[in-house]
């Protein structure tokens, strides 16, 4: 049913949560536990050489010292974009080549956590270093063009027209180059892992957003089967992209545990999160725009650089957003990946979608200003309707709505449209700026599990992770509207290998792959009742209706898959393979879109630039959750103005590494930072992009919002901005 | 190492590296003998099982791990436990009322859905509770910066500044 709009319910998990339960990896405490630390090299590329332990070995209360000398028989799970599991393809300690600075080269388990910390610090290594690049210009990077590699077959190079030719005919061009720094996705509960061996199973505890992964990865990295592995994950504390994969210290942990035969705790140190889990790469832009006079745009040309590791290819999906923005009359899209010596980068909230839509839409807002014409009316005029990398129809696109209803909140009719023509009372510099994002629609398949007993509880078991997201809110309307129940009366099992196939959440998919597939299981389940109750099944609940047959529970399963997808992608899925479909479907393309409207205020002594007001309008299809889904949208905004104006992991050319690596110097938004934030859906469900109606949300919350910052600040100072951050030196 | 030898590294460790310390906890007296290096942090997670407070730095830099020292927040893992011998502590599991009734402050978190991941939420809430009692809730622009010592990835910060005045108004009519 996608008819209704569904209600404001209560976060399901919410009371767990102000009430400070033990309910992530870390808070297991139990007895017997010993408590890891990690060495890491201080060096930015090479070999060790020669590693002493004895002084760390010595330290009262240390049970173990694993270094790659004595980490036994154990094997790198491979990439995860590589047809593995990890985050990358080099497991740290299973060899002595360093890639980067910050690998980690020994782990000790000790009885206390001050013991293990004191010992990790005594650990020795000497090194035979070599040179390295960290940046997109270092000396010694390599170059890869994209399409020249294995990655073409399923990231195929977006080219429609001849943009080149068009571009060369255009009256009006913009030519324009902007840069991304390297960011880290910084989620307040930091990598852990608890591993416990019971005979020859092993059970991981760890905040994943991909329990499945991490499940057969450990299995394949210790060479045992993944029926001997059990993940448990049934909530993190924020994952961004980070915990998408089997991490560096899962494995070393799980040897650790093994070698001892005793619980083994590790949480990794923010400061060494920074270089031992995935980050955003650094990235660079040039974008051409050709158009008419009229504002028609005729061409667009988006060339990429884009930070991957010497060992993995990260691959660069940016403008497969970028040239789904307007109706462009053609379009090609270049990605080039520079090989640098970092751990591999990796996926952080709109990980391409955010620097792309930054450059697209700082240009398009320089196109309306080099034609006179207003931002909102430039953008309404190049709208389509059809794809233009596939000439395909969008399954939904509601972004003229999106534009035109936050206009109306923002007020953007009382704009002038002329830079550094709105001043405050103080003398402070306002702007106002817009900018659209957009994100693919993507889909998972999923098997769900549902269970209803006479007591009136339903048990949802399915592949999901709640990171934040809401998942378990979502699951509840949904089922809950399906079977006649009360939200609380719903309970959801996610993130656990033992309950249901755990493919990655990530990519925006939770939703649009869970709740179709709840909405299967819960139709399963009355089919099931309708069977056993001949007086019929309207108005009763399940339970009404199981105590009337004089049953108990009753359980069915179901099984989904995108559509278009051969049933091999059910085996992915219980291999724990990311087995994701779209934006580009056999007969449609789907995103979701969404319009921000800033006002920066520029304090004229200092040129600080502060956020005062956002609104903005998203079209994600049917709203399963709408007031988690409005947070949600709010935290993308949040991490917008992050992205526009703190976030930055400065590299160390000299050393390597990178530098600001706390909470401290890699800055980020704080509550003081961050003004009022007004969010409204289109709610309109994509019926041809799955029953239930529904489009991913988190992260086309964050795209299009440094742009529109971007563009305020323009309109506020008449200066063009192309560097990300926007700081106050820029402005001065 | 031989059972032998590990016990003698145990009994070692105890005698030479362990400090008593006597603090309440939520009311309750607790005495412990711990390494002098660890954290009021980690004393109340690994040694009382109170895992409400969370470490997101082990820097004093995010907040995730505030709670209330002799009636002042603090940042438990800048606090070396064995200075708070003789003082009180109060955590997030002793916010809700001893029949399990939540807090105003914690009840207008969830009515204002002022958290998302929750890793973040019992050191809001702690520093929250103290905000309103400190005098620093007056306005959506002094609960900001007084609330800005606790950083919220998710960014739940709306959130949490209609959660504060919600809750200050309640918990001053008590």
């Amino acid at each position: 049913m996608t008819s209704l709009p569904y209600p404001y319910t209560i976060r399901v998990d919410a009371e767990d949560k102000v009430r400070g339960k033990p309910i992530y990896a870390a808070d297991d405490n139990r007895p017997g536990l010993l408590h890891a630390a990690l060495a890491v090299s201080t060096i930015a590329k090479g070999r060790i050489t020669d590693i002493d332990t004895q002084a760390a070995s010595a330290v009262h209360g240390v049970r173990l010292v694993l270094t790659h000398k004595t980490m036994g028989a154990a094997k790198s799970a491979g990439f995860i974009m590589g047809g593995g599991y990890g985050f990358q393809s080099l497991q740290p300690m299973l060899s002595p080549a360093i890639a980067y600075r910050g690998q980690p080269i020994a782990l000790v388990a000790a009885e206390t956590l001050e013991q293990a910390v004191e010992s990790a610090h005594l650990v020795r290594a000497r090194y035979a270093e070599e040179p390295f690049g960290v940046s997109l210009d270092a000396p010694g990077v390599e170059v890869v063009h994209q399409a020249d590699t294995p990655l073409k077959n399923f990231i195929p190079e977006i080219a429609s027209g001849d943009a080149d030719q068009a571009l060369s005919k255009a009256p009006v061009k913009i030519d324009a180059v902007f840069k991304a720094p390297p960011q880290h996705q910084n989620p307040m509960e930091l990598i852990a892992s608890v591993a416990e061996w019971r005979g020859n199973k092993l059970t991981v505890h760890e905040g994943t957003q991909n329990a499945e992964a991490v499940r057969h990865g450990v299995a394949t990295a210790l060479g045992i089967a993944p029926e001997q592995v059990e993940v448990i994950s049934p909530y993190l504390g924020g994952g961004f992209g980070q915990k998408n994969s089997l991490q560096m210290q899962t494995l070393l942990a799980a040897v650790a545990a093994r070698e001892t035969g005793r619980p083994v705790k590790l949480v990794v140190p923010r400061a060494t999160l920074f270089h031992a889990a995935s980050f955003r790469p650094e990235s660079r832009h040039h974008i051409r725009l050709g158009a008419e006079r009229t504002g028609k745009m005729l061409a667009a040309i988006h060339e990429v650089d884009a930070q991957t590791s010497r060992h993995d290819l990260f691959p660069g999906e940016y403008t497969a957003t970028s040239s789904r923005l307007y109706g462009f009359g053609s379009f090609r899209g270049v990605e080039r990946l520079v090989r640098t010596d970092v751990q591999t980068p990796g996926y952080m909230r709109a990980p391409f979608e955010h620097p792309a839509c930054f450059a697209m839409e700082c240009c398009v807002d320089e196109l309306a200003y080099s034609l006179g014409q207003d931002p909102v009316a430039l953008r309404l005029a190049n709208d389509t309707d059809t794809d233009v990398a596939t000439g395909l129809p969008f399954s939904s696109r509601y972004l003229a709505e999106c534009l035109k209803r936050g206009a109306e909140l923002f007020g953007w009719t009382r704009r002038s449209m002329a830079p550094r023509s709105m001043r405050a009372k103080d003398g402070s510099a306002i702007g106002w700026g817009v900018a659209v994002g957009a994100y693919p629609g993507l889909t998972t398949p999923a098997v769900a599990h549902l269970k209803a007993d006479e007591d009136g509880c339903v048990v949802i078991s399915i592949g999901g992770h709640e990171m934040g997201q809401g998942i378990r809110t979502s699951l509840a309307n949904t089922v809950s509207r399906k079977l006649g129940v009360l939200p609380e009366k719903v309970r959801a099992v996610i993130g656990d290998t033992r309950a249901a196939p755990q493919h990655l959440t990530a990519g925006s998919w939770g939703t649009a792959s869970a709740i179709p597939a709840a909405e299967d299981a819960a139709d399963a389940m009355l089919m099931a009742l309708a069977e056993m109750s001949p007086a019929g099944i309207a108005d009763r609940t399940p339970a009404e209706i199981l105590k009337a047959a004089g049953r108990r529970t009753l359980e069915v399963e179901v099984q989904r898959k995108p559509p278009g997808q051969p049933d091999e992608i059910l085996g992915r899925l219980r291999a724990g393979l990311p087995s994701v479909a779209g934006p580009v479907y056999r007969s449609h393309v789907t995103f979701s879109y969404i319009a921000h409207f800033v006002e920066v205020v520029i304090e004229p002594g200092t040129r600080r630039i502060r956020v005062p007001r956002v609104v903005s309008v998203a079209d994600c299809g049917r709203v399963i959750s709408p007031r988690t889904a409005a947070s949600q949208v709010r935290g993308g905004v949040v991490w917008g103005i992050g992205a526009a104006l703190r976030e930055s992991s400065e590299v160390d050319p000299r050393y390597g590494g990178f530098l600001n690596a706390d909470l401290a110097d890699y800055v980020l938004p704080v509550n003081a930072d961050i003004g009022s934030i007004d969010v409204e859906f289109i709610d309109k469900p994509d019926p041809v992009f799955n029953r239930s109606g529904v489009k991913g949300l988190g992260e086309v919350a964050m795209t299009g919002v440094a742009p529109a910052i971007a563009n305020a600040v323009f309109h506020a100072t008449g200066r063009r901005l192309r560097d990300l951050p926007v700081r106050i030196d820029h402005l001065l | 190492m031989t059972a032998d030898e590990q016990a003698a590294d145990q009994a070692a460790r105890g005698e030479s590296e362990r400090v008593d310390v006597t603090l309440t906890v939520n009311g309750e007296t607790r005495s412990l003998a711990i390494d002098p290096r660890t954290s009021l942090l980690d004393l109340l997670r690994e040694h009382l099982a109170l895992t409400g407070a969370k470490k997101g730095c082990d820097h004093g830099q995010c907040g995730a791990c505030t709670v209330h020292l002799d009636g002042r927040r603090i940042v438990s893992c800048l606090m070396p436990a064995v200075q708070t011998d003789g003082r009180a502590v109060k955590t997030i599991e002793a916010l809700a009322s001893p029949n399990g009734e939540l807090h105003p402050m914690q009840r207008a978190f969830i009515d204002h859905d002022a958290l998302q991941c929750g890793y973040c939420t019992p050191g809001q809430i702690m520093a929250a509770v103290a905000c309103v009692d400190e005098g620093h809730a007056g306005s959506t622009e002094e609960i900001r910066e007084y609330m800005s010592g606790n950083i919220c990835r998710c960014g739940a910060y709306v959130g949490v500044v209609s959660a504060i005045q919600d809750a200050a108004a309640k918990m001053r009519r008590t």
